[in-house]
């Protein structure tokens, strides 16, 4: 078995062992929630309207009979794994019978596209900032961008949100506070549906960028911090190399390695969604979905997410994993 | 150089999001012929079967415009006017023995696709709901009805298996019933159950225009038949309101900018802070329940101190009745409501008929009400906390606090408990407490202490309530944490996983002196050992042989006799001597309502509706509503 080959087995047993260990945990942890969907839905039948106790008792039997609940937790174990492999996760408890993979696969959309333009625009951004500034360490405006970059780092997403809702929603309110898009427009490739897209997604999407910069910015500029002060960086600069390519060739490419490795695991957990920012701009996406679900005892669909989001956050980093050799060598040659 | 191309940049963008604000709010939907009410975020925005699991409960108009049942009471009403035939022509007609039940439908209804509406409808939904277990309301269709016929096309009869005089609120609403199921759509599907019904058929003056998918809004449209409807035929002139749209607005945040920026008619609830922020910065443009202060819309529900009964030592009367004596009532309506809060002294909500039929009539019992202490007799009740309330609170009110003690104790309630720490003291001796410092210890010498559950953010109102109390009660020598049960408080207060909690366990009819809304499920026959789940209401599972006497006398009479508010005084009387749970106040909603484009809101001065958005009743006030001449042109 050649090198790389190897690597492959190893990188690929670790991929299945932390999908197994990660979905296993999350059935049991979603199993040991005191919320109870059959309570859920008997609450909601039985809210506000008169209710014989007689009849609450006969439509507890019989939901936990529609819902599949009965056998024992390993049962529901075994039985879980059998339709995660198939891909499909069950009914939804608290959407019954919706299949959790319908309510998941009309949510995920909006979460993709908002969470991915976010990222990529807070990863290029940070990690360019994060470079100059770690690189030209003299240059006021990029210090001055940095300090803001650093004021905004530790403010909760909450607040960021709520301050841009307020100004940008209320005080000068040229933006929509709520939805995915427009109401009662047709969706579909218009020219008004994407505007309505783009400008319902302005402010969530600003609010990730905003919390999510900070932290690039501040990996990358100590990166290239230290990298600038490596043999190889002093040696280029002696021999007169030109500082545009000692910046990109010598330093930032160098510092991207572990940054792409952030980027993946970033692009997997797309699959959580943005709890917070999805709550506060009451965007559709998955994190709205999962916190749903929570607040019902619906563990099939908690699970659902969970699940897609440990698969896919597993597959970024295996993905990264094989590419990285390509990108750098010492990888390949260990 | 660098600093005119960013402030170049800032303008085009700012080029590009200006015109939203000059944006139609709904697509191709005029805004001065909607009216737009705060809805749910949908799951599953497709699902449009209101007899599935859940169904029922839909918050997103489907029952609030299309659907219909037999009666509808008003939970702001009272006396006759409170109750409206709906699909039925006239009330329940029972037998002598209450196990047959007969009604007579009205004539001319028609289903949105133009299939008459007929009794055989009403006879499919109960069989297919006995047939189907699981379907929203065939457990109490399987435990009470034996059979159900049409004789004619007007006319069901339900044969009962048990007398039942209460048979008949199955189908009526309150906040919902059971509804009735268009057969010709049905009969056609395999399932019921995992029918979808969408698009639904509508038995009320509003169908289905558009929903989102993505789940945050749902439009329905006036019928052009709206006349065809039970709802429609009792109306002079065509509704002014021609689209409904339930909109998700977001957080309670969103929610009062939305309203403020007009985008939202009517709100369910806010906490108090956004209100008198809606209060202060669009008084012109806001109707609310009260015209000032205390603004709010009072829930026939009944926010309380619930004691376990099945944990010591809150099965103890003298326990129950020492804490209640050492709540200062007025710190916690400043507290959890900044003053605006209904307060209840009886175990029955302050609101609707309650008012007439209860409060006022019961003051002079309460007011002359002894209480044995175990050292000497003291009357506890003072029917002056609505005025000490009100002098709290005016100096930041002002002329919007009246003078008229009625006026008043419509705001603030009747009256309450007076704080006696005394008497609190002495209460507890008897119950063999002894005191350790400033540390009360229970008869086996060990401390008393308490967890007091609340549901926290949920609904933050009754959290503050609860952390006051603890601090009161904590300040007199019983410790006590507050317990946030979040997502987990429904479950843990059905299972009997608390010593106290603040909730409620008491919802009534509001627009009806019968108390067997909830009184029902009080009896003893149904209190379950605990770690089991009690049905719902009698959350602190409360057993007493004069309870179940009074609840068997209710049984036996009809709905509407005149005994029911005589039993309703016997069990107000009782539950104020034996202090099962301590009520606090009404559910108080702050619902303003935007009136930019619509007017002629329901309010305490006139109540012909119920106002909350995901109340079945909401109906009587889309109706009724009236475009205002002065809103923005149409765009």
């Amino acid at each position: 078995m050649n090198g790389f080959a190897k690597y492959l087995v190893q990188r690929l047993f670790q991929f299945f062992l932390v999908i197994f260990l990660g979905v296993s945990l999350a059935f049991l942890i979603t199993n040991l929630s005191p919320v109870d969907p059959v309570e859920q839905s008997v609450a909601l039948m039985t809210n506000f309207g008169a209710t014989d106790p007689r009849a609450v008792e006969l439509m507890r039997e019989a939901l936990a009979e529609l819902y599949g609940l009965q056998g024992t937790v390993l049962d529901q174990y075994l039985s879980f794994w059998g339709r995660v492999i198939r891909g499909d996760f069950g009914p939804s408890l608290s959407a019954f019978p919706t299949p959790v993979m319908s309510l998941i696969m009309s949510a995920l959309p909006w979460t993709i596209g908002l969470l991915t333009l976010a990222l990529a625009i807070s990863w290029s951004l940070g990690n360019l900032l994060g470079a100059l500034a770690g690189y030209y360490r003299s240059n006021l405006l990029l210090r001055l961008s940095g300090a803001a970059v650093m004021a905004l780092h530790p403010v909760p997403a909450y607040i960021i949100g709520l301050v841009l809702l307020l100004l940008l929603g209320f005080i000068w309110p040229v933006l929509p506070i709520s939805g995915g898009a427009q109401m009662n427009l047709q969706p579909g490739f218009t020219i008004d549906y994407i505007y309505s897209l783009i400008l319902h997604g302005t402010l969530p999407a600003l609010t990730l960028v905003l919390v999510g910069i900070g932290s690039w910015f501040i990996s990358m500029r100590s990166l290239v911090s230290n990298i600038v002060t490596d043999d190889h960086v002093v040696y280029a600069e002696l021999g007169g190399v030109s500082s545009g390519k000692i910046f990109s060739q010598y330093v930032a490419r160098n510092a991207l390695l572990p940054q792409l490795t952030g980027l993946a695991l970033s692009l997997g957990n797309v699959f959580g969604g943005a709890v917070i920012t999805e709550f506060l701009f009451n965007y559709p996406g998955v994190g709205r979905l999962l916190i749903q679900g929570i607040y019902r005892g619906d563990y099939s669909l908690v699970l659902g997410v969970t699940t897609m989001s440990i698969i896919a956050v597993a597959v970024a980093v295996f993905i990264i994993d094989l590419l990285y050799p390509l990108i750098d060598p010492r990888v390949r040659l260990s | 150089m660098q600093l005119k191309k960013l402030a170049a940049a800032a303008m085009a963008i700012a080029a590009l999001v200006v015109p939203v604000a000059a944006q139609e709010f709904i697509a191709g939907i005029p805004r001065n012929e909607a009216l737009i009410i705060q809805g749910p975020a949908a799951q599953n925005a497709e699902w449009f079967n209101l007899w599935a699991p859940g169904g029922g409960a839909s918050n997103n108009g489907l029952q609030q415009l299309t659907a219909d049942t037999f009666w509808f009471i008003n939970p702001e009403g009272t006396g006759d006017a409170a109750w409206t035939n709906a699909l039925a022509s006239d009330r329940p007609v029972y037998n002598d023995d209450f196990t047959q039940m007969t009604v007579t439908l009205k004539e001319g209804i028609f289903w949105s696709d133009g299939v008459e509406f007929t009794a055989d409808d009403v006879v499919y939904t109960v069989q297919t709901q006995i047939e189907h277990p699981g379907m929203g309301w065939s457990a109490p269709f399987t435990v009470n009805v034996d059979s159900v016929e049409a004789p004619d096309r007007n006319t069901v009869v339900f044969n009962l298996k048990a007398p039942n005089s209460r048979f008949h609120t199955l189908f009526t609403v309150r906040w919902n019933a059971a509804w009735i199921m268009p057969k010709h759509v049905f009969e056609t599907v395999d399932d019921p159950l995992t029918y979808n019904a969408n698009p639904p058929v509508s038995l009320s003056a509003y169908v289905l225009h558009s929903y989102d998918t993505a789940g945050n809004w749902v439009i329905w449209k006036l019928r052009d038949d709206w006349q065809r409807t039970s709802i429609g035929m009792e109306l002079d002139a065509e509704p002014q309101v021609k689209y409904v749209v339930y909109r998700n607005a977001g957080n309670p945040d969103a929610r009062v900018i939305e309203q403020l920026n007009h985008n939202l008619d009517v709100i369910n609830d806010i906490a108090p802070e956004g209100m008198f922020t809606i209060a202060r910065d669009a008084a012109d443009t806001t109707a609310t329940w009260f015209p000032g202060f205390p603004f709010a819309h009072p829930d026939p529900t009944l926010p309380s101190v619930l004691f376990n009964h099945q944990r010591e030592p809150f099965e103890n009367k003298d326990v129950r009745w020492a804490l209640a004596m050492l709540i200062d009532i007025r710190a916690v309506a400043m507290g959890s409501y900044r003053g605006a809060a209904n307060l209840a002294a009886l175990s029955t909500p302050p609101t609707g008929t309650a008012v007439t039929d209860y409060y006022v009539p019961m003051q002079d019992w309460l007011t002359s009400f002894e209480l044995n202490t175990g050292t000497r007799t003291i009357k506890p009740y003072d029917p002056t906390v609505s005025e000490q309330i009100a002098a709290l609170v005016k100096p930041q009110w002002g002329d919007q606090i009246p003078a008229d003690p009625d006026q008043l104790k419509a705001m603030f309630g009747h009256g309450w408990w007076k704080t006696d720490a005394t008497a609190a003291a002495e209460l507890l001796q008897k119950a063999g407490f002894t005191k350790n410092g400033n540390q009360w210890l229970k008869p086996d010498g060990t401390p008393f202490t308490i967890k007091l559950m609340v549901e926290g953010d949920a609904i933050p109102t009754l959290a503050r309530a609860g952390t006051i109390i603890a601090q009161q009660w904590s300040m007199e020598g019983i410790q006590t944490t507050v317990d946030v049960a979040g997502p987990t408080n429904g479950q843990r207060l059905g299972g009997g996983d608390f010593d106290v909690a603040i909730y409620w366990t008491v919802e009534t009819w509001g627009g009806h002196p019968d108390l067997s809304f909830f009184l029902e499920s009080y009896h003893s026959s149904f209190i379950k050992p605990a770690g089991e789940i009690q049905p719902p209401r009698n959350l602190t599972r409360w057993q007493d042989e004069r309870l179940d006497a009074i609840i068997e006398a209710n049984r036996t009479v009809s709905f509407d006799a005149p005994e029911v508010a005589q039993l309703g005084m016997d069990y107000l009387k009782l539950a104020v001597e034996e202090m099962p749970f301590i009520p606090l106040m009404a559910y108080n909603k702050f619902a303003p309502f935007d009136t930019t484009y619509w007017t002629g809101y329901p309010s305490a001065a006139d109540p012909y509706s119920a106002s909350g958005p995901f109340w079945s009743n909401l109906r009587y006030m889309v109706v009724q509503l009236e475009a205002n001449p002065n809103a923005p042109a149409a765009q």
